[in-house]
């Protein structure tokens, strides 16, 4: 009993140690203001370097960075502090309530809403990168490319404000993106209008980045005028958000017959059921990746836009690092050697900035719609509208035209029939089709 | 006729310093889960009232927001006039030397949290929460273990081992609050690798609490100590398993089911809400049951007379004597 006392001094002093460790590891210093993040892939991988370079790799692409970084600054402002031009068509206001730290204003109003509510899985960026990013599976979405899954509009088009708003109300099922339904509906509008923001503001560092890659060379100046950052850069970019309204996609007419307020299993709907699968593993192509059995079990090894363009970048960069190790560099000219060297370091700095800068790529699985769980909706719209267009961004294809006049795989009333047909398999027994013995691709074709 | 003199004060207001204070975290707690720290942009005015001039209707009636800000900042104050009161009764009586250091160090610690608290706001600032949050479980140890030791029952004395497990316990329980108290107050510019480290750190002591959770029930049950520390100790183990549901809970409350790790056919076929009253209760109820199992710990480090066995004892010896 004697060491007691000594033992309990040594544990005090190991819990005051453990604090201040956890403090330090937990930042001790004051908050630092929000920030946005530059998009350093794009950055790195639009800044390779020249054969002309006069000054060092590192230098230039520094400077276009801090170019970059600049010009956004004047265009969309900081995360406190958000500024939309008139020609962005954004709503200021509306901006002020999402934008800034969580804090209640003179009326009692509630400011800083993404960053009570969105902040940790999108980032501040908006780049899919927040802190609880990479335990997410799906990860966040990174609005920066612009690219939306759930919509009423054509494959390449923006959603509608309406879209946006919708799957903030109703969440995605299926993933750890919640519903907002119990928020006011202007807190939900403010959202919507934040997120435009930030894709718009994404989308502009993209074509900023872009531009200087392929206009400019290392030593130049992006340019600042106004005809270019707003005519060349932004007004593209508004113009297509602007035409969402317009290019929602046509609802064709339920066959008649089809009655979606009766289970799919009701005597009504069998014959548009059976017409459903044939559809499904016929002219749909629905069965190369969701499978005989709707399983989800066919091809499951593709990405979506977002981890393909990590994926394919990674592997560019491996095999270029591999070749510049192997490059003999004995016999070149003091031109060439700075010039090989320029790229190693750009190389290097490159693979820093994919293991800093991006989340490891997840393949996308296709969905086992025999769970009933459709991330974009279950109404039969939602699904119609999924199969019409597929999804923005992931494999998943579109049975109906890409754009408007052409021609899908399937008629579009028809679509009606897979839409019936899904909603029917949740309740199917799983052993009519095989659903206990899960087939392989390779088994299948 | 009831002899006022007669009542153990010193217990009678540690015990409800303790009741007042597990309010007051409760509602800290809330005020995190909601984001509430700033619906009262002054301090200590609120809304340019005095704090406690505040209308009353403005206060019920109001924002959630707001009435879970002011509603923290009243008991704040409360606590801390209760505090004093202890400090002035303890004064006054003959208490042994580690009860009167507690109560010292409790009106420092008090002190200290209300500036913070204040800081909190005016400097809007995370680091400063994070701080916050660690002190305030740490008074509410302190105001437990003056509670207990100023009841007048000494501890049995316990085999060695019987006191080190549950004040291993006690700082493990601690450590873990402290943990917590990081992912809580998440900064947004926390990079993903960062968080992956908190939460590991985070499951890490929860491995380690309930661990020696186990280890002091069964070290309390072996050895001939204290019936109480034996009792705590299965309570304990009540709490912990309890604690580990609700970790679990707030888990999925804030981010879904993991689908890495749990098949898919036990994904939630319904998105999350957020804000519902349900995930709030869950989260926050997890930050409530980690304080009272540091509060438990508290009690069964000095039931099995690893702290304060003197105190305690000297405690018991004037009860006997009045």
């Amino acid at each position: 009993m004697t060491n007691t006392p000594s033992f309990v001094h040594r544990s005090c002093y190991a819990t005051l140690a453990f604090a201040i460790v956890v403090g330090a590891a937990a930042g001790c210093g004051k908050t630092q203001p929000a920030s946005f993040r530059l998009n350093m892939v794009q950055a790195t991988k639009t800044s390779a370097p020249e054969a002309d370079l006069e000054r060092p790799w590192e230098k230039w692409s520094q400077d276009r960075q801090s170019q970059v970084a600049t010009i956004l600054l004047a265009m969309f402002g900081t995360p406190d502090e958000p500024l939309a031009l008139a020609e962005s068509g954004l709503d200021e206001a509306k901006l002020r309530l999402a934008a800034g730290p969580v804090r209640s204003d003179i009326v009692g109003r509630k400011n800083g809403l993404y960053r009570e509510h969105c902040v940790h899985c999108h980032g501040i960026s908006g780049d899919g990168m927040g802190p609880t990013a990479a335990f997410l599976n799906p990860y966040p979405r990174d609005y920066r490319p612009g690219k939306f899954k759930f919509k009423s509009t054509w494959r390449d088009a923006k959603p509608t404000s309406a879209d946006l708003v919708r799957v903030l109300h109703e969440g995605i099922a299926g993933t750890s993106m919640p519903s907002f339904a119990l928020l006011a509906p202007t807190q939900v509008d403010a959202l919507a209008e934040y997120v435009r923001y930030l894709s718009i503001r994404g989308e502009a560092e993209l074509a900023l980045f872009t531009y200087a890659e392929q206009e400019l060379g290392g030593d130049e100046q992006l340019p600042t005028t106004r005809e270019f950052l707003v005519d060349e850069i932004l007004t593209p970019i508004v113009g297509k958000w602007a035409a969402a309204e317009e290019s929602q996609i046509p609802i064709a007419a339920v066959p008649a017959g089809v009655d979606f307020g009766l289970p799919a299993s009701d005597f009504a709907n069998r014959e548009s059921v059976a017409r459903g699968r044939v559809l499904f593993l016929g002219d749909g192509g629905c069965v190369k990746c969701h499978g005989v059995t709707a399983l989800g079990d066919g091809q499951a090894n593709d990405y979506d836009d977002w981890n393909k363009t990590i994926v394919e970048v990674s592997k560019e960069v491996a095999g270029s690092l591999d070749a510049s190790r192997q490059a003999p560099t004995g016999e070149l000219s003091p031109e060439k050697l700075a010039e090989h060297r320029a790229r190693a370091e750009w190389l290097h700095a490159f693979v820093e900035v994919l293991e800093g800068d991006a989340l490891r790529p997840r393949t996308i699985p296709p969905r086992n719609l025999r769970q009933g769980v459709y991330r974009g909706g279950r109404r039969p719209l939602d699904l119609y509208r999924r199969l019409y267009t597929g999804i923005n961004g992931a494999p998943m294809p579109g049975v109906g035209p890409s754009g408007p006049g052409g021609k899908g795989s399937v008629a579009d009333a028809e679509i009606w029939h897979i839409v019936n047909y899904i909603r029917s398999l949740p309740y199917e027994f799983d052993g009519e089709l095989g659903a206990d013995r899960p087939m392989i691709a390779k088994d299948r074709f | 006729m009831i002899r006022l003199a007669a009542f153990n004060w010193t217990h009678v207001v540690a015990c409800l310093l303790v009741g007042v204070t597990a309010v007051l975290l409760s509602f800290g707690a809330l005020v995190t889960t909601y984001e509430a720290a700033m619906a009262v942009p002054d301090w200590p005015a609120t809304y340019g009232h005095n704090m406690f001039l505040f209308p009353l209707a403005e206060w019920l009636n109001g924002p959630w927001d707001l009435f879970l800000e002011h509603g923290h900042r009243l008991l704040g104050a409360l606590t801390g006039l209760i505090t004093l009161g202890l400090a002035g009764v303890v004064w006054r009586s003959s208490t042994h030397a580690a009860v009167r250091w507690l109560v010292v160090a409790a009106v420092a610690l008090v002190l200290v949290q209300g500036g913070l608290g204040g800081a909190r706001v005016l400097l809007d600032d995370k680091t400063v929460a994070k701080v916050h949050a660690c002190t305030g479980p740490l008074f509410f140890a302190v105001a437990v273990a003056i509670a207990v030791l100023s009841r007048g029952r000494a501890p049995t004395a316990s085999h060695e081992v019987a006191t080190r497990v549950p004040v291993a316990l006690l700082v493990a329980a601690y450590l873990q609050l402290v943990a917590g108290a990081q992912l809580r107050h998440l900064d947004a510019s926390v990079e993903p690798a960062t968080f992956h480290s908190l939460v590991g750190l985070h499951i890490v002591g929860a491995i380690a609490v309930t661990v020696l959770t186990v280890a002091s029930a069964a070290v309390t049950a072996s050895t001939e100590g204290s019936p109480s520390a034996r009792l705590w100790s299965r309570g304990m183990l009540v709490l912990v398993g309890g604690q580990l549901f609700l970790g679990a809970g707030a888990w999925v409350a804030n981010w879904g089911v993991p689908a890495d790790i749990i098949p898919a056919s036990w994904q939630l076929s319904e998105p999350l809400r957020a804000r519902s009253v349900w995930a709030a209760a869950v989260v926050t109820g997890h930050v409530v049951l980690g304080m009272l199992i540091l509060g438990g710990a508290v009690v069964l480090a000095i039931e099995s007379g690893g702290f304060g066995r003197r105190a305690a004892a000297a405690a018991a010896g004037r009860r006997a004597f009045a």
